[in-house]
C-alpha cells in the first residue's frame, strides 16, 4: 500500500547540519508570525491610520516650532525634524509587543507546557515577533509613503531611502529584543507595564524618538549615541538628515553589536527565570 | 443608583486591597511608573529648555496639563484598573461568569483589577500639579472637578476602545495602542492642534475633552467652558454605554472572536 503522505519526507532526508535546520526552524516560525499579523489586516489597517494621525500631530509641534523662531533657542536643521520624526515613528510603530506574550505565559503557567516541547521557547517567540515586525513595518510603510508623498515635504536621495529601511529592520530587532528582556521580567514581578514603559521612555529621551541626540550637550549626546536606544531609533533616523556611507556602516555596526548584546542578556535572564520557576513556581 | 455605587466602591476597594497584598511587587511597580514619568518630564524639560516655548505654550503651562492627565491616568488605574484589559477579558471570554451575575457588567469589568503602577502616575501627577504647575491653593476644588470630567471622558473612551474587543480578534494590542495613543495625544500643548487634527482632539482621542479644555477652565473659567465640559461628559458617557450595551449583545449571541494579540 502507498502512504497516504508523500509530500512529508523522511527524517534522514530532512537532515542536515543542526544550525542550519535550527535557522530553518526559526524562519518557518518567522514566516508564521508574519502570516499571523496579515491576517489581522483590520488591525494593520488601524494602525496605519495611528501612523498618520501621529504624524499629522508630530508635524505640527516642529512645524510651529520651527515657524515661532524664539531668540536663543536650537536651530532646526534645513528642512526642519518632520521625516526625521517620521523614521523613528515608523520604527516604533512597527515593533509588536512580545512583552505581553511572554507577561502572559510566564504569569499563567501556560509556559509549562512549552517547555516540553523540542524548541526553544524564547526564540520561538522572538522569530514569531520578528516575522510580524516584517508585516507590521510593511503596512506602516506604505502609509509612510503616502504621507511622505501627499505631504511635498523634502526627504534624502533613494540610496538613503534603502539605507534606511535596513536599518530600520535592524532597529526593529533590538527593540524587540529589548522589549523581550521586559516581558522576561514577569518572572519576577507581577506586571511588566513599568518596565515596559521604562524601556519605552528611555528610547524616546535617549534613542531621540522626537529630536535626534544630537541637539543633547555633547556628554549627554555621546553616552545615548553609543547605547542601544539610539541604535534603534537615532541612527537609522539621522540618514535622514546626513545621509553617507560611513554613517550607515557605523549604524550598522552598532546594531550588530547590541543585538548580540542584548541576545546573550537575554538567554542569561530567561535561563535565571527558568531556574525560579522551576524551584518555586510563578 | 446608590446602591450601584457603593457595590462598586466595594469592588474597587477589595482590588486595591488585592494589589497592596504584594507589598514588593507594589513597590517595583509604583517606582517604575515614578521613574517613566520622571523621564518623560525630563524629555519635557529638555524640550522647553532647548525651545523656550510652542504656540504660546510655556514649561509651567505643559507642566499643569502633564499634572492633570497622570492624575486622570492614576486614579483611573487605581479606582477603574480593569479598563486597561478589558479586550482581554472580553477576548478570553471571561464574561461568562459575569453574565450570569446580578450587577452591572460594565462595573464588574472596571473595578476587577486595580494597577500597582497607577500609584506611581498618581504621586508624580500631584507632584507636578503641587510644585510646577502655577496653581493657588484656592484653585483646588476647581482643579477636582476638571479632573472628574477629564477621568469620565477617559474611561468613556478607554471603554469603547476595549469594547472593540467586540468585533475585532487582535482588539488587545489594538485597544491599548489606542488608549495609550490618547494618552500621548493629550500630552502636547494644545496649540499644535490646528485643522484636521483639532477635530480628531476632540472626537476620536478626545483628549481635548481629558486635558485641554479642563486646563483651559482652569487658567481662565467660564460658564460656556463649563457647559462644554458637560455636554462632553454626557456624550462619551452615552457612547460608551452604547457601544458597550451593543457589543454584549454580540456577545450573548456566541459571535465575539476568541483571543489573539
Amino acid at each position: 500500500m502507498r502512504s497516504m503522505h508523500p509530500a512529508i519526507p523522511e527524517p534522514s532526508a530532512r537532515a542536515g547540519a543542526p544550525a542550519l535546520n535550527a535557522l530553518r526552524n526559526l524562519l518557518a516560525t518567522a514566516r508564521m508570525g508574519a502570516a499571523g499579523t496579515l491576517a489581522g489586516w483590520p488591525v494593520l489597517l488601524g494602525r496605519g491610520g495611528f501612523y498618520v494621525v501621529a504624524m499629522f500631530i508630530l508635524a505640527q509641534l516642529w512645524d510651529k516650532v520651527a515657524a515661532e523662531r524664539v531668540p536663543g533657542a536650537l536651530a532646526l536643521p534645513a528642512g526642519g525634524l518632520v521625516v526625521y520624526v517620521g523614521v523613528t515613528e515608523w520604527i516604533m510603530m512597527s515593533t509588536p509587543a512580545i512583552h505581553l506574550r511572554l507577561e502572559d505565559d510566564i504569569r499563567s503557567g501556560a509556559l509549562e507546557t512549552h517547555l516540553l516541547r523540542p524548541k526553544l521557547y524564547l526564540t520561538q517567540k522572538i522569530a514569531e515577533t520578528i516575522g510580524g515586525l516584517v508585516a507590521r513595518s510593511g503596512a506602516i510603510a506604505i502609509a509612510a509613503a503616502g504621507l511622505f508623498a501627499l505631504s511635498g515635504r523634502a526627504g534624502p536621495a533613494a540610496p538613503a531611502w534603502a539605507a534606511i529601511v535596513v536599518l530600520a529592520l535592524g532597529a526593529g530587532v533590538v527593540i524587540v529584543l529589548m522589549y523581550a528582556l521586559a516581558g522576561l521580567s514577569a518572572f519576577w514581578i507581577r506586571r511588566t507595564l513599568p518596565i515596559y514603559l521604562i524601556v519605552q521612555k528611555l528610547l524616546f529621551l535617549m534613542g531621540g524618538l522626537f529630536a535626534p541626540v544630537s541637539f543633547y550637550p555633547r556628554w549627554l549626546a555621546r553616552l545615548c549615541e553609543a547605547s542601544p536606544f539610539a541604535a534603534a531609533l537615532y541612527w537609522p533616523g539621522v540618514q535622514v538628515l546626513t545621509p553617507s556611507a560611513p554613517l550607515f556602516r557605523r549604524a550598522l555596526e552598532l546594531q550588530l553589536l547590541w543585538i548580540v548584546l542584548l541576545s546573550v542578556l537575554a538567554a542569561l535572564v530567561w535561563r535565571a527565570g527558568l531556574r525560579k520557576v522551576l524551584r518555586q513556581g510563578v | 443608583m446608590t446602591h450601584s455605587i457603593l457595590n462598586y466602591l466595594y469592588q474597587a476597594a477589595a482590588a486595591v486591597r488585592t494589589s497592596l497584598a504584594d507589598r514588593t511587587n507594589f513597590v517595583l511597580q509604583m517606582a517604575g511608573m515614578t521613574l517613566n514619568n520622571g523621564f518623560f518630564l525630563l524629555l519635557w524639560f529638555m524640550f522647553f529648555k532647548g525651545f523656550h516655548r510652542v504656540g504660546g505654550w510655556s514649561g509651567t503651562d505643559v507642566a499643569l496639563l502633564l499634572g492633570v492627565m497622570m492624575t486622570i491616568v492614576g486614579v483611573a488605574g487605581v479606582a477603574f484598573g480593569g479598563y486597561r484589559d478589558m479586550a482581554a477579558t472580553i477576548l478570553s471570554g471571561e464574561l461568562d461568569a459575569l453574565l450570569t451575575q446580578p450587577k452591572s457588567v460594565l462595573g464588574r469589568i472596571l473595578s476587577r483589577d486595580s494597577m500597582a503602577n497607577a500609584w506611581g502616575d498618581l504621586f508624580t501627577g500631584i507632584l507636578v500639579l503641587v510644585g510646577f504647575a502655577g496653581l493657588r491653593a484656592s484653585q483646588a476644588p476647581l482643579l477636582a472637578l476638571v479632573t472628574a470630567v477629564g477621568l469620565t471622558v477617559y474611561l468613556s473612551i478607554t471603554v469603547m476602545f476595549g469594547s472593540l474587543a467586540f468585533w475585532i480578534r487582535g482588539a488587545r494590542s489594538l485597544s491599548r495602542d489606542l488608549a495609550d495613543f490618547t494618552i500621548m495625544v493629550s500630552s502636547y500643548p494644545g496649540s499644535i492642534f490646528t485643522g484636521p487634527s483639532r477635530w480628531i482632539i476632540f472626537t476620536l482621542l478626545p483628549a481635548g475633552f481629558i486635558v485641554l479644555t479642563p486646563v483651559r477652565m482652569l487658567r481662565e473659567p467660564g460658564l460656556a467652558t463649563l457647559a462644554l465640559l458637560a455636554a462632553a461628559v454626557a456624550a462619551y458617557v452615552a457612547l460608551a454605554a452604547g457601544v458597550f450595551r451593543l457589543g454584549l449583545a454580540r456577545y450573548r449571541r456566541g459571535s465575539t472572536p476568541v483571543m489573539g494579540h
